[in-house]
């Protein structure tokens, strides 16, 4: 098998009903409901090989969970081919869906009431998985993801960090070639997240399984993933290597100053955008084209003892890309 | 199908895990059975006194009746189909490798078997306390039409339910209110779980038969007490088979598009 996913030139529109506000813009819609299409993909390309673990990242409503779901074969595509791992998603063949799995963070697929060994006990037959595979698959999860002493206890009795990685169980029974997660880590505090992305990035290392990710979480993105699609209003801006990101968004460098005297500090501000005054530390933030000119009237004007020059950290890329002000810079 | 029979396990487990509303929800039938039969004792209290065809053992099979053919009939887990699609969780099981017609109808199929365990112990423990006479049918060829009647009705009450329910995915916010009127008022009223529908008058019992409604308890009920000749019996199954066709089509139709509602809307 060459690529795990092949999209090419996807559309998406969906078609929603607009409700004018108050009670008679209620009446209205009911008699005369007014349609408006959004365009949430809108001729997007990309492909995936097998083992690649790809983050997807963008601001609020710019189409990462509708491109899951489309390749998921929840949705319809609109207009575009798509190909995941040689099937139609759409046609959703039982063969298919036993090779893949779509985690979504906000829905849970664990009976609420019984204890999550039951579920998975569920899943077992619903894979179909025979007995030796489904005992190993389960109790090498469970090692890995240090859940055994929460088997037994009814789901609604535990936290959402240990509820999560009990949905992860729950996805990852059936050992599916392709993991589609859409916000694994929302709502978990620090170390469930960091838990979460260990046992991700472990997991795709050991079998060699795609893995796209979306996230609202950076850490999760820059930890996890070395390639990145950042979406945009529905359209890709950027697709390769992490680091890549920075020299192409960040049209901006850091300069850091250590000054010896506070005189003249407030006239800093001419030179770059002030991040930061500590005295005697001053961040500043400069075009790239023009960063020589200003480290060199920095020293001229200013009683500087140490500078130096640095990239965007890619953190602060990522947070504005998220934001959605990359148009704004170009 | 291994599968579906641990849909079954699972969905008994799940009703345990509400041990407390399956209780109540068990005490609400047999409280209405005291009601009815204190009601109709009172009304036949001389047993040679005929009503509408009913002499007093017969009228008292019918609230007996009512019980345990509303175990098997109305007992359904498909109820909370609006609610998986209003709320999205429909897409986790529309990306698990199961048939999702099967998948609820094995889980009313655990919801019956449980249902029809208490309302037999009940039948029985009220039986005890009140005992009252009641009638027996011994003649085959009505027992076995009693029982084809019962399984159209539970295919029938499928049909219905999910039907009713996937209006969620047209309009979500009105998912849960609109099957629990058909309960109340289908349910309970025009399928004859209150009174039998023949103390109405003749044209009016000729609309109701005409509707798939009676044919959920009032008329395998109807079959069981023997009032009804075997034409008029073969009719009705007729009546209600055509019903069970185009209510079922109309399902899988109406499915198709909410479906296509729900992938080009994502709810």
């Amino acid at each position: 098998m060459d690529r795990a996913i092949v999209v090419d030139h996807l559309t998406k529109n969906f078609e929603v009903n607009v409700k004018k506000p108050g009670l008679t813009g209620s009446v209205l819609s009911l008699i005369k409901p007014e349609k408006k299409i959004v365009r949430a993909l809108k001729n997007i390309s990309f492909s995936v090989q097998p083992g690649e673990l790809v983050g997807f990242i963008g601001p609020n409503g710019a189409g990462k969970t509708t491109t899951l779901k489309v390749l998921s074969g929840l949705l319809y595509p609109t207009n575009g081919f798509i190909q995941v791992l040689n099937y139609d998603p759409w046609e959703r063949k039982e063969e298919f869906l036993k090779k893949i799995s779509l985690v979504m963070g906000q829905k849970r697929q664990l009976w609420w009431d019984l204890p999550a060994i039951e579920s998975f006990e569920l899943y077992k037959e619903i894979y179909e998985l025979p007995q030796h595979e489904y005992a190993k698959n389960l109790e090498e999860l469970v090692d890995l993801l240090e859940v055994r002493k929460i088997l037994n206890i009814q789901v609604r009795k535990l936290s959402l960090g240990q509820r999560m990685r009990l949905e992860l169980i729950a996805t990852l029974l059936h050992k599916p070639e392709i993991l589609f997660l859409d916000e694994p880590t929302i709502g978990l505090d620090v170390v469930a997240q960091q838990k979460i992305r260990d046992f991700l990035y472990n997991y795709n290392r050991k079998y060699n399984s795609t893995i796209l990710l979306t996230s609202h979480n950076m850490d999760d993105v820059v930890n996890l993933a070395r390639r990145v699609i950042v979406i945009d209003q529905g359209k890709i801006i950027f697709d390769g290597i992490l680091d890549n990101l920075v020299s192409q968004f960040a049209k901006e460098k850091i300069i850091k100053v250590s000054l010896s005297s506070e005189e003249n500090i407030k006239e800093i501000g001419k030179i770059g955008k002030v991040k930061k005054i500590s005295y005697p530390l001053v961040i500043l933030s400069v075009p790239r084209q023009t960063v020589a000119v200003a480290a060199a009237e920095l020293l001229q004007n200013f009683p500087v003892e140490d500078l130096t020059i640095e990239e965007t950290p890619i953190e602060e890329v990522i947070r504005t890309l998220f934001k959605g002000s990359i148009k704004n810079k170009k | 199908m291994k599968k579906y029979l641990q849909v079954l396990k699972i969905t008994f487990q799940q009703e345990f895990a509400y041990r407390l509303n399956f209780i109540m929800w068990r005490v609400r039938n047999v409280m209405q059975i005291f009601l009815l039969f204190f009601l109709w004792t009172s009304v036949f209290s001389d047993p040679a006194r005929q009503f509408f065809g009913y002499d007093r053992s017969k009228i008292l099979t019918y609230v007996f009746g009512i019980l345990v053919i509303k175990a098997i009939v109305f007992s359904s887990r498909t109820i909370e189909l609006s609610r998986i699609i209003s709320d999205g969780t429909l897409a986790l099981y529309l990306l698990k490798p199961i048939n999702f017609f099967k998948y609820w109808f094995t889980a009313d199929v655990a919801s019956k078997i449980l249902n029809l365990s208490f309302s037999l112990v009940e039948s029985i423990l009220l039986f005890l306390i009140l005992k009252p006479e009641l009638f027996f049918q011994s003649n085959p060829i009505y027992l076995l039409l009693f029982f084809i009647s019962l399984v159209i009705a539970v295919f029938l009450f499928f049909a219905i339910v999910f039907l009713i329910n996937m209006f969620s995915f047209w309009a979500p916010e009105v998912g849960w209110a609109l099957p629990f009127l058909f309960i109340v008022i289908i349910g309970d009223f025009l399928s004859g779980s209150v009174f039998p529908l023949d103390i109405f008058s003749e044209s009016a019992q000729n609309i109701f038969y005409s509707l798939p409604f009676p044919y959920l308890v009032f008329f395998p009920l109807q079959v069981y007490l023997g009032k009804i000749s075997i034409p008029t019996v073969i009719n009705g199954m007729f009546i209600s088979f055509g019903w069970l066709i185009v209510l079922w089509f109309s399902m899988k139709y109406v499915w198709e598009k909410g479906m296509k509602k729900f992938s080009s809307e994502g709810i």
